[in-house]
């Protein structure tokens, strides 16, 4: 090998030697500083995690784009810089999340080996997080360094797929509806006029996340997204497969159809609620819930194997007191997970008090649903989707 | 658009006076190939420009206005430097390795006569007509069936391995136009083939290896499809932008794009002015 | 030293050996884990074994027989308008070039060093929904008021075009290039016409550029997915954008290997023939510039 020895490539040998013997609780045991033999041992119990209980230098944090606050002239994250100037850890902040299943796809190989993939938190929607636990490509957090933990909103403390939050929390909550340009086509409400009004020929993107595109559909055609069945997710599926075959979606994306809206290129798309206030600079551009139903979904902050636990819980920690998770909502306009960021909110934005893109109205929620989470990740309907969009 | 324009010059006029059709084809030609050449050029136009873009947004795509920043910072974007360093070092080592195997094979291809000729132009043949998709993907498929950990090394070796046929193409072609009774004179000579290689081949290839080397510096810096596949976790230039085109392109990508194209323009620049002055022929 | 003045026979394989090694390892094996992979069957959570799972590739021929035709076509078409556009522009700078010859190949050659993506995105731009050029054609209603060219076959096959034109137009120009003027005027003069000239005598040489430059074109582009991503639809998506997509994305890699196999094995068989038909010396020679 002729690449300088670099400690990530340290940590990822150590991880391929666990990975000879074959165990995972062995390849966790490797992540948390492998170098210094620092031990990560898992208790029975309840999920309850000693780890190395000193901070890295550096965490490197996998997220989406418009998920977390900057200051556009300096480039900067104030978040991020503030947690440096709390605790000395140095965040490296990659926006590399566009879909989860080709994050999911990018790093499957490695995770597979064992290797060390150089993130130490990601953040990923709900059914993928369930993928990954029965993977075994994640590590539990450490909850003795997250006791702001107890400000997670009561309604998501315990998914079926992970029902004692060992391995994920909460990043943010978000709404699946409609951004149209209200400037060259008016105003765009309903999934029908996304699928066949003539004038958005072409003009219309889809997003590549099958909940959200398969859920606003199954919803509109008056089918239940929050139990599919076959008959319901097939009629859905031809529908989708007319509107492409009609020239009617000219893409399918992850976050990237921000940047198609944002030109003009496309008039209307699927949206995800925060995008909106925070990715697009024009007011023209504007969200809208769907009323046959918007898909309401949680994406969460998650340790792949290899990364350094006790520093990642250390951030999870930070951003769950109100006051940092209040910064954070006022700027990406998504719906905190955290109890009290609410009260916080009116000193970072006034305008964003009681905006109900961050904290939804009843009315709002009303016309919301949970995808289903087997269907989620069903295989006979991920190739079946997969067809359709293409690839 | 240009698809349209396109056609062959004129064939089919030859009822017209010779003279007419010559001059016509004369100038339909010469502005065929200036409307080849806008189009040819009219991205990099795009490029340059866009590298002067303050653009509204995360997208470089639409024009804002007009500002130095980019270039006064151009790595003001996160993980761009990592990405533009790693291409580079992937690009001088697989070169330098690619460039020694390949002039090796080409040697032996234009000097010596051997059993199996036909099936070498074969192993050399083959890695240039696939497509880069099958060769990404089948390195892959041997890395993942014997758990190699994908980064550094496993894009090393995918870069040493496309470069080497085109360093032997090149390499021999530049070869085959030599005259060979030079060597066989020094072999008299010297008598060492070590001194004849230092002495008499290496000066005769010298140009030739070092067109082989820059070519596959240049295929290195530029590959995306087989890099995409190999890489894992790392990062070279092309794979930032890629990843940069779905989550936000920042100008500073044509920056980058700009000073690789310049200094490669320079180079060959050099490479042209240096041919000049030795002959008045010869190829780029 | 005496050990090659014994052994000179042995000198040629020493000189191949590191070379072909790099190859057959980094090469052909791969070739080899890549019909083992193809043939294996299970899912994402339980692995991926070997067994025998010939349904991928009926897969590869039922589900992606579009993807695999419309890549053939595409590359077809972008191999023809690249020729055509090449051609004159080669056979301009081959014999009215002059003095200015090597700066306007190099000009040719200058896209080739931005790299391929960064190409690809400025197209973007110059073709998008609300650019200078739809603009323009709109005035010149060429296109309609509501159509565009962003998201088009058009924009696709001309984005692939435009990428691997470089590997047409050189070859094409070395080839012309070494024409000898003297045969060309002879031809001139016995046919007592250009085009009658050009058709006999200069086209005929300037072959093996032609041979080496539908290659060098047509195979990358067949495999390609970068256009059809960045300038398409779900529509133009070609059987590239399906392998890395079930390679990278779905991680399906049977599948992926499967298609890539069929990819791989249908140009082989292509480009043998034609090697055969050409000579392998002359379409490589041809590819050196």
């Amino acid at each position: 090998m002729m690449d300088p020895i670099t400690r990530r490539e340290l940590l990822r040998r150590a991880a391929l030697g666990g990975a000879a013997v074959s165990l995972p609780s062995l390849l966790a045991a490797c992540g948390g500083d492998g170098i210094e033999g620092q031990e990560t041992t898992t208790g029975e119990a309840a999920g309850t995690t000693t780890v190395s209980q000193e901070l890295a230098d550096q965490l490197v944090i996998a997220n989406w784009t418009f998920y977390i606050d900057i200051n556009e002239k300096t480039k900067k994250r104030p978040t991020l810089e503030q947690f440096k100037r709390d605790t000395g850890v140095s965040v490296r902040y990659i926006e590399e999340v566009n879909d989860n299943e080709e994050w999911f796809g990018k790093y499957q190989a490695q995770l597979k080996a064992g290797d060390d993939i150089g993130r130490d938190i990601v953040v990923l929607s709900d059914w993928m997080v369930a993928r990954m636990i029965k993977l075994g490509y994640l590590q539990k957090k450490d909850k003795s360094a997250i006791p702001n933990e107890e400000n997670l909103q009561d309604a998501l403390k315990s998914p079926g797929w992970d029902p004692n939050r060992d391995y994920s929390l909460p990043w943010q909550s978000g709404l699946t509806g409609i951004a149209y340009n209200k400037k060259t086509i008016g105003k765009v409400t309903t999934m029908d006029q996304l699928l066949t009004d003539p004038k958005l020929k072409g003009k219309v993107t889809f997003l590549t996340e099958m909940p959200d595109t398969m859920g606003l559909l199954i919803a509109a055609q008056g089918g239940d997204p929050e139990n599919v069945t076959d008959e319901a997710f097939d009629s859905a599926i031809s529908a989708l497969q007319d509107a492409v075959d009609s020239g009617q979606i000219r893409r399918f994306t992850g976050n990237d159809y921000v940047e198609d809206l944002a030109s003009g290129n496309v008039w209307a798309a699927m949206a995800w609620s925060g995008d909106v206030a925070a990715g697009i600079d024009n007011p023209n551009i504007e969200f809208t819930v769907v009323d046959t139903g918007s898909h309401i979904w949680t994406d969460n902050m998650l340790i792949p194997n290899g990364g350094d636990v006790f520093t990642a819980s250390t951030f999870m920690n930070y951003v769950y007191d109100p006051v940092k998770a209040a910064q954070i909502a006022a700027y990406i306009y998504y719906v905190t997970p955290v109890k009290g960021a609410e009260d916080q909110i009116a000193q970072f934005d006034e305008t964003a008090v009681g905006n109900p893109l961050i904290f939804p109205t009843e009315e709002m929620l009303s016309k919301t649903f949970i995808f289903d989470a087997d269907a989620a990740d069903k295989a006979e309907y991920k190739e079946k989707f997969q067809a359709v969009i293409g690839a | 658009m240009s698809i349209a324009a396109e056609q062959l010059p004129a064939p089919r006029r030859f009822d017209l006076s010779a003279r007419a059709v010559a001059a016509a084809r004369h100038h339909l030609l010469t502005l065929f190939a200036i409307l080849a050449l806008v189009y040819l050029l009219l991205p990099i136009a795009v490029v340059v420009a866009f590298s002067f873009n303050d653009p509204v947004g995360r997208f470089n795509f639409t024009w804002g206005s007009f500002t130095l920043d980019n270039w006064a910072n151009p790595f003001g974007f996160p993980d761009l430097r990592g990405a533009v360093v790693l291409s580079l070092e992937i690009a001088a080592l697989s070169s330098i390795a690619a460039t020694i195997l390949g002039t090796l094979i080409a040697l032996a291809l234009v000097r010596y006569h051997f059993r199996g000729r036909g099936a070498t132009n074969l192993l050399i043949f083959l890695p240039m007509a696939s497509p880069e998709i099958v060769m990404g993907s089948s390195l892959l498929t041997l890395f993942l069936n014997y758990s190699i950990p994908l980064g550094f090394a496993t894009i090393l070796i995918a870069h040493i391995m496309f470069n080497i046929s085109y360093v032997v193409v090149t390499v021999r072609a530049r070869l085959a136009g030599h005259d060979r009774h030079l060597e066989e004179a020094a072999m008299d000579l010297f008598a060492t083939p070590w001194a004849t290689f230092y002495r008499v081949t290496l000066p005769l290839i010298a140009p030739g290896v070092l067109a082989a080397g820059l070519l596959a510096f240049a295929l290195s810096v530029d590959d995306f499809v087989i890099t995409y596949l190999v890489s894992g976790s790392d990062q070279t230039f092309p794979l930032f932008v890629w990843g940069a085109a779905r989550v936000a392109v920042p100008p500073q990508i044509n920056v980058i794009g700009t000073m690789v194209f310049a200094a490669a323009l320079v180079l060959m620049f050099l490479n042209i002015a240096f041919q000049w002055r030795r002959s008045p022929k010869g190829a780029a | 030293m005496n050990f090659f003045h014994r052994h000179r026979a042995l000198v040629p394989y020493l000189l191949l050996l590191p070379g072909l090694a790099w190859l057959a390892l980094f090469f052909v094996v791969p070739m080899y884990y890549l019909g083992y992979t193809s043939l294996q069957a299970g899912d994402l959570f339980s692995g991926y074994t070997f067994a025998w799972a010939w349904d991928n590739y009926s897969d590869a021929f039922t589900l992606y027989r579009g993807h695999f035709i419309r890549s053939l076509e595409y590359a077809g078409v972008a191999t023809l308008a690249a020729f055509l556009i090449s051609y004159p522009l080669a056979y301009w700078i081959a014999f009215r070039g002059g003095r200015w010859k090597n700066f306007l190949l190099l000009l040719v050659i200058a896209p080739f060093f931005v790299t391929y993506l960064i190409r690809t995105l400025a197209w973007k731009t110059i073709l998008a929904d609300q650019g200078f050029v739809v603009d323009a054609l709109r005035t010149l209603h060429l296109v309609g008021e509501d159509g565009r060219l962003l998201a088009t076959t058009t924009a696709v096959v001309a984005g692939i075009t435009y990428n691997f034109l470089p590997f047409m137009a050189l070859p094409l120009y070395v080839s012309l290039e070494q024409i000898d003027k003297r045969l060309i005027e002879a031809a001139q003069d016995l046919y007592a016409s250009r085009v009658k000239a050009f058709l006999r005598v200069t086209f005929p040489l300037s072959l093996p550029g032609v041979f080496a430059g539908t290659l060098l074109t047509f195979i990358p582009a067949a495999g390609d997915f970068i256009n059809a991503e960045l300038l398409g639809t779900p529509r133009q998506l070609m059987i590239g954008n399906v392998i890395q997509s079930q390679f990278k994305e779905v991680a399906n890699y049977p599948q992926a290997a499967a298609l890539s196999f069929v990819l791989m094995a249908g140009i082989v068989i292509a480009v043998l023939l034609y090697a055969r038909a050409v000579g392998s010396e002359r379409v490589t020679a041809g590819t050196a510039a």
